[in-house]
This record gives structure tokens, C-alpha cells and sequence, in this order.
């Protein structure tokens, strides 16, 4: 297993190698300007220039690329060159994503409490009321655009029960009208993936032998068919429970909370190249994780699958 | 029909049931389903004993109703489908009309058990084959920990798998096919049945599988004093393993016997089809017979007896009036009209004359174990 974890980081970092080197050779391509923020037509020919050359963007490309590598081994992520010029990105990052992280994490926990469980009770009322109100609400969060229901939940969780309108560090519940908008398309996601694996699962050969030597409904639903269900879903939840920390740009929007929703869009907007290079490369870090996790875990419930070959002989 | 008439009726048919020992007694079965909204006739009036200890064949092909009639038996008929008259007596009861699901629970498995078509889906891949097995221990024989662990270890070596203790840990997808079929009737022996329906055991095996798996039955069927219902098209099987063969076309019990009576005096149409259409009982040069035609649509009502217009042989009363039962011996029956005294003579096809030629030979009888093995 040892061996896998490292042979699997090695790929891992293979990956971020070279998807964070074609994206910083790329936005070398870019017109130069873009790294002097919006002031730059203002500035002497002779300035541009002794700028361009402090920041070291004269250089041959790999001599620059060389460099980015040195000062990440180091520890240093570099400066912001225009959303916050000269701040360095670290800061930046440090004070964002705890906040995007906690709102994430709680509507994730929330997400999981609540749509695994309704898949299975949908996929086991298969056809009834539960089943039915449940496609119902999954219909509506997928189809409707989330802005729609993000405005409708503040508009009447603030109005009807009074919650704050705006987030503020001090107080907690300030944190539950955008955790219930951000978890919501989750929570439709993932029942609607938990009743179509569990329904495959019922569908089952070993259901019906199941069923022959007289197991209980409520037994087979809980012992045989939930965890099958679950084996797939384990596979997609460590990379969704991760990605949070890119953040909800119109919830965060919304109700004002600086977290790192939409910060991407809005640096390459700005042209903000060194935060680009950073943010793909954490972005990507976390893909990667979240998928190697979700084998992990896929691992682990299902004896199946080895990750390793022939690690123990079955 | 007041109650009183029914209870009366009830007492005579467990009478009956009690007399010739019948384990379960099937009296006019009918079973319908909703299909695409239609009704599908998919049991037409099936009466039918099966005798304590004994070993039964139902054989048919694929529609004929064989899966459906003893789905009926443990209660795990399709949810589109129902019964819609008839009774099946077992133990005192008639499981035509018993609705409780908590009684259900007791008879599947406990009372009748069953080994499933396809061993390699059949058993849940995420738990070890040794829970598999304890979960019809706790269930039927109210077996935990220790107890369990060593019924499981002495039923693994029953069905005839070597280190049982190791093997209890496994997952179902480190065993074979052949294998895995082996654990699914430990797992129907730990429930401790009366009943084992073995549906089409080794239909997804290999031949030289299939011989053991077979023979394993057999063994076991003495062993634990089963009475086994084996559900099969294959005649093969059939010759192997069974005392009596019911032969199932279009939802309903055609003819039923003995084994012998079935492969050397059929008296059926369809059975001599059947039975004309093995490759082994074919003579040299002679073109392999083939049933022409198509079974017919029990979506619609069926006017008399629903082989007739794939059968060559038939009369024109075939196409009238269905044919009831004619009592051949008193083991034997069949549902044609050619066994009606007033019927013409009519030659069976000459495969099935050979058959009943090599019947009259006893020393043929005990070959015919054989031929059919060689399969």
C-alpha cells in the first residue's frame, strides 16, 4: 500500500508539474502589459521596460520558469502583481480560504447528512410519496439557475425568520442561510445518484438470494444494499468535500463573505498572472487529492478492488 | 359459496394432501400479471403434489411459467403479479393466501430454500461468504459468534470446500463459479429447510461443474432429508437427478410422472417434441427434430389445448375444448386428448417409439443414467 501511495504521489506531482509549467509558458505568450496592471499606458517606454525586468520577465522563458520552481520549493508563492500588488499570494490565500473551507466543509457535512440518506429512502419508497416529493425537489434545484434559489433563501430566511443578511465573523448564524444555499445542489446530487445506485443494487441477483432465506426488507435495504450503493459515491465525495475550498462565488457574493469564491475569475480578469500560476496550482493539487482519496476510499469498501496487484493474494 | 362449503373443500384437499404425504399441494393455480397494460395469463390452473423426500423435475422452456409457479411458493412473486384463484397448502396453510410478511419470512429459507440460477451474482460481493452464511444461521437456526463460526466451518466442508476456516473469510469474487454455487447451498442448508428449489443450479456452469454440483445435491438431499424441486430445461439434469418430471407448456403441468414413465412411455405431444429434440436419443443420419412455431401469447385467452397449433399430431378437439387430465397409471398423467378412448391410434414420432423399445429392456433403464450423463 506504501508503495502504491508513493507511486500514485509521484504521478500526482508529474501531473502538477506539467499543468502548472503549460500554464505559466502560456501566460508568458501574453501581451506583456498584462503584468503592470492598468496603469502601464501611462508609464515611459524606458519604465515599462526596468519593471519588466525587475520582476525578472525579461529572461528566457525556462530561466523564469526555473526561478517560479526555486521560490515554490522554498516556500514562497511569490507577490500579488495587481489585485493586491505586492502583497505576497500566501497572505492572500491564508486569509481567504479558512473562511470558503469552513462554509464548504459545514455545507458538504450537511449535504451528505442529508442526500444520502433521501436517495435511499427514495429508492426504497421507489414510486411513492417519499420518491415522488423527493424527484420533485431534485427537478427543481438542477433545473432552476442557483441564483434563483440563492436569492429566494436570502430573501426569506431573512425576512420570515430574520437571519442576518450579512455574514460576519462573530457570529455563527450568520453562516447557516449560506451554508443551506451552498449545500442544496449537493444535497439534489447526491440523492439523485444515492436512489440510482441503490435501485441498481435492488435490482440484484444477490437481493433475491437475499430475500430467499428470509432476510428482512429493512435488513437487506441496510446491510446488503446501502453499502454497494455507497462504493461508488465513496469515490466522488473526497473530491467534492475538497474542492469547497475553491469557494461558492455567488453565495459568498451574496452575503458578502470574503472567501475564495470566484477569486480565479477574477485574477485572470485582472490579468493577475502570478496569482493565475498559484491558484491553478493549488486548484489542481486538490483535483488530483481528491481523486486519489476517492480510490482510496473506494479501496477500502469494496473488496474488489485492489489497488494493489497481488498485494495480498485473493 | 358459503364458508362453511369452503372450509369443507380446505379439509378435504389437506386430507388428500395428507394421505399421498404431499409436502405442498397445488390445487388450480392461477397467476396473472399487469404487463404493459395488459394481463398475461402466466399460470393457467396448475394442480400439482409434490411428495415428502422426493426429488421433482419441472421442466419446460423458457416462459412456460416453471420460475414463476415456485416463486409462488416462498412468497416473491414479481410485484405486477398475483394470484389470482387456486390454492397452495404447506404445512397447514394455504400460501396462496398468506399475506403476512413476518410468517413469509419463516418459510423463505427456513421452511423452503432455494439455490439461485447464476452463482457469480447471486452472493453479495462486499461481505465475506462466511457472514453470508451466519446471516442465515442467526436467522433460521438463532446461531451467534462461536456456534455459528463452527456451523459455518462444518457446512463449508459439507458442500465440499477445503479449509473451511480460511475460506469463511473470503469474498465471493476469490471463489470460482463452481465455487460459489457450493456457498450458495451452504447458505440454503444453514437456513435448515425442509424444501430446496433449485433453480436451473447449473444452468451458468461449466459441464464437468455441473456433474458435481449435481452430485453434491444429490448428496446433500439424502444427507438433510430434503425434498428437492429441481427447475431446469435441461433433460440432461433431468435424468440425473429426478424421481418425478412435471413437463410445463404455457403456464399449465401438461403431463407429469415418474422419471421412467416420462422418458420411455410419454404420452403428451409436447413431451414426445421434447424429447425428440435431444441430440442423444437422435439416430445417425436422421435431421434433429425441431418444435416449429412459437409459444403462444398468454396475453390472450387460450381455446383448448394451447400446444395444439405447434402440434403435428393434433386432433380437431385439440383446437376446441381443453383437455383435462387422463390418468395413465396412477403416477402418471397428461392433459391430452389422444389418451380419450374415442381418439384415433396415433404413432408417437420414431425417436420416441426407440425410447420405449429400450424401455422394455431393463437393463436399458439403468444405461439411461448414462446417456443422459454423457451429455
Amino acid at each position: 500500500m506504501l508503495k502504491y501511495t508513493i507511486r500514485r504521489l509521484l504521478g500526482a506531482l508529474l501531473s502538477l508539474f506539467i499543468i502548472v509549467s503549460v500554464i505559466f509558458v502560456l501566460l508568458r505568450f501574453m501581451p506583456m502589459e498584462g503584468f503592470l496592471g492598468a496603469g502601464y499606458e501611462k508609464m515611459s517606454e524606458d519604465t515599462v521596460q526596468s519593471l519588466l525586468a525587475e520582476k525578472g520577465l525579461l529572461d528566457p522563458i525556462p530561466v523564469q520558469l526555473f526561478h517560479f520552481y526555486k521560490n515554490l520549493f522554498q516556500g514562497d508563492l511569490g507577490t500579488s502583481w495587481v489585485y493586491r500588488a505586492g502583497y505576497p499570494i500566501s497572505k492572500i490565500l491564508a486569509s481567504k480560504i479558512p473562511v470558503s473551507l469552513r462554509l464548504g466543509l459545514l455545507s458538504q457535512a450537511l449535504a451528505i447528512a442529508v442526500g444520502i440518506p433521501l436517495g435511499a429512502l427514495m429508492a426504497h419508497a421507489r414510486g411513492k410519496i417519499w420518491d415522488k416529493l423527493g424527484t420533485g425537489f431534485i427537478v427543481l434545484v438542477e433545473a432552476l439557475p442557483a441564483a434563483i434559489y440563492h436569492l429566494f433563501l436570502q430573501l426569506y430566511g431573512t425576512s420570515l425568520l430574520s437571519l442576518p443578511l450579512v455574514f460576519s465573523k462573530s457570529n455563527p448564524v450568520s453562516l447557516l442561510l449560506p451554508v443551506i444555499s451552498v449545500s442544496l445542489g449537493s444535497i439534489a446530487g447526491y440523492a439523485l445518484w444515492m436512489r440510482r445506485y441503490m435501485l441498481d443494487n435492488m435490482n440484484m441477483d444477490y437481493v433475491k438470494l437475499a430475500q430467499a432465506k428470509g432476510v428482512s426488507g429493512r435488513d437487506i435495504m441496510m446491510k446488503h444494499v446501502f453499502r454497494n450503493a455507497f462504493v461508488p459515491m465513496a469515490q466522488f465525495l473526497p473530491g467534492s468535500i475538497l474542492t469547497t475550498i475553491i469557494g461558492s462565488i455567488y453565495v459568498e457574493h451574496l452575503y458578502s463573505i470574503p472567501g475564495t469564491g470566484g477569486l480565479l475569475i477574477d485574477v485572470i480578469q485582472r490579468q493577475d498572472n502570478a496569482m493565475v500560476q498559484v491558484l491553478v496550482l493549488l486548484y489542481s493539487a486538490i483535483g488530483i487529492a481528491g481523486m486519489f482519496l476517492g480510490d482510496f476510499f473506494m479501496g477500502l469498501l469494496d473488496p474488489r478492488i485492489q489497488l494493489v496487484k497481488g498485494e495480498n493474494n485473493r | 359459496m358459503g364458508q362453511k362449503t369452503d372450509a369443507a373443500k380446505n379439509d378435504t384437499i389437506k386430507n388428500d394432501a395428507l394421505q399421498n404425504d404431499a409436502v405442498i399441494s397445488v390445487r388450480d393455480l392461477n397467476v396473472k400479471f399487469h404487463l404493459r397494460g395488459q394481463r398475461l395469463h402466466a399460470l393457467r390452473g396448475i394442480s400439482l403434489d409434490i411428495h415428502q423426500g422426493e426429488s421433482l423435475a419441472i421442466v419446460g422452456e423458457s416462459g412456460s411459467g416453471k420460475s414463476v409457479f415456485i416463486k409462488n411458493f416462498i412468497g416473491l412473486l414479481d410485484k405486477n403479479g398475483w394470484i389470482d384463484s387456486g390454492e397452495i397448502w404447506f404445512a397447514g396453510q394455504d400460501l396462496a393466501k398468506l399475506k403476512d410478511e413476518k410468517v413469509w419470512r419463516k418459510i423463505r429459507g427456513g421452511k423452503i430454500a432455494m439455490v439461485m440460477q447464476d452463482p457469480m451474482t447471486s452472493l453479495n460481493p462486499l461481505k465475506t461468504i462466511g457472514w453470508q452464511i451466519a446471516e442465515a444461521l442467526k436467522l433460521h437456526q438463532g446461531l451467534a459468534g462461536e456456534a455459528a463460526k463452527n456451523k459455518t466451518a462444518e457446512l463449508l466442508s459439507d458442500v465440499g470446500i477445503s479449509l473451511p476456516e480460511t475460506r469463511m473469510k473470503q469474498y465471493p469474487h476469490e471463489f470460482s463459479g463452481g465455487m460459489r454455487q457450493r456457498v450458495v447451498i451452504a447458505i440454503a442448508l444453514a437456513c435448515n429447510p425442509e424444501i430446496l428449489i433449485c433453480d436451473e443450479p447449473t444452468t451458468a456452469l461449466d459441464v464437468t461443474i455441473q456433474a458435481q454440483i449435481l452430485q453434491l445435491l444429490k448428496d446433500l438431499k439424502e444427507k438433510h432429508h430434503l425434498t428437492t424441486i429441481y427447475i431446469t430445461h435441461d433433460l440432461g439434469v433431468v435424468a440425473n437427478v429426478a424421481d418425478r418430471i412435471a413437463v410445463m407448456y404455457a403456464g399449465d403441468v401438461i403431463e407429469v410422472g415418474t422419471c421412467e414413465e416420462i422418458f420411455f412411455q410419454p404420452k403428451h405431444p409436447y413431451t414426445w417434441s421434447l424429447l425428440s429434440s435431444l441430440p442423444q436419443l437422435a439416430a445417425g443420419e436422421e435431421e434433429l427434430y425441431c418444435i416449429s412455431g412459437t409459444p403462444p401469447n398468454l396475453f390472450q385467452t387460450i381455446q383448448g389445448d394451447a400446444f395444439a397449433p405447434r402440434n403435428p399430431w393434433a386432433l380437431q378437439v385439440d383446437f376446441l375444448y381443453r383437455p383435462p387430465y387422463f390418468e395413465v397409471s396412477p403416477t402418471h398423467k397428461a392433459k391430452t386428448w389422444l389418451l380419450d378412448p374415442r381418439a384415433p391410434k396415433i404413432e408417437p414420432p420414431a425417436a420416441i417409439r426407440r425410447m420405449m423399445e429400450l424401455g422394455k429392456q431393463p437393463q436399458a433403464r439403468a444405461g439411461r443414467k448414462e446417456s443422459a450423463d454423457a451429455k
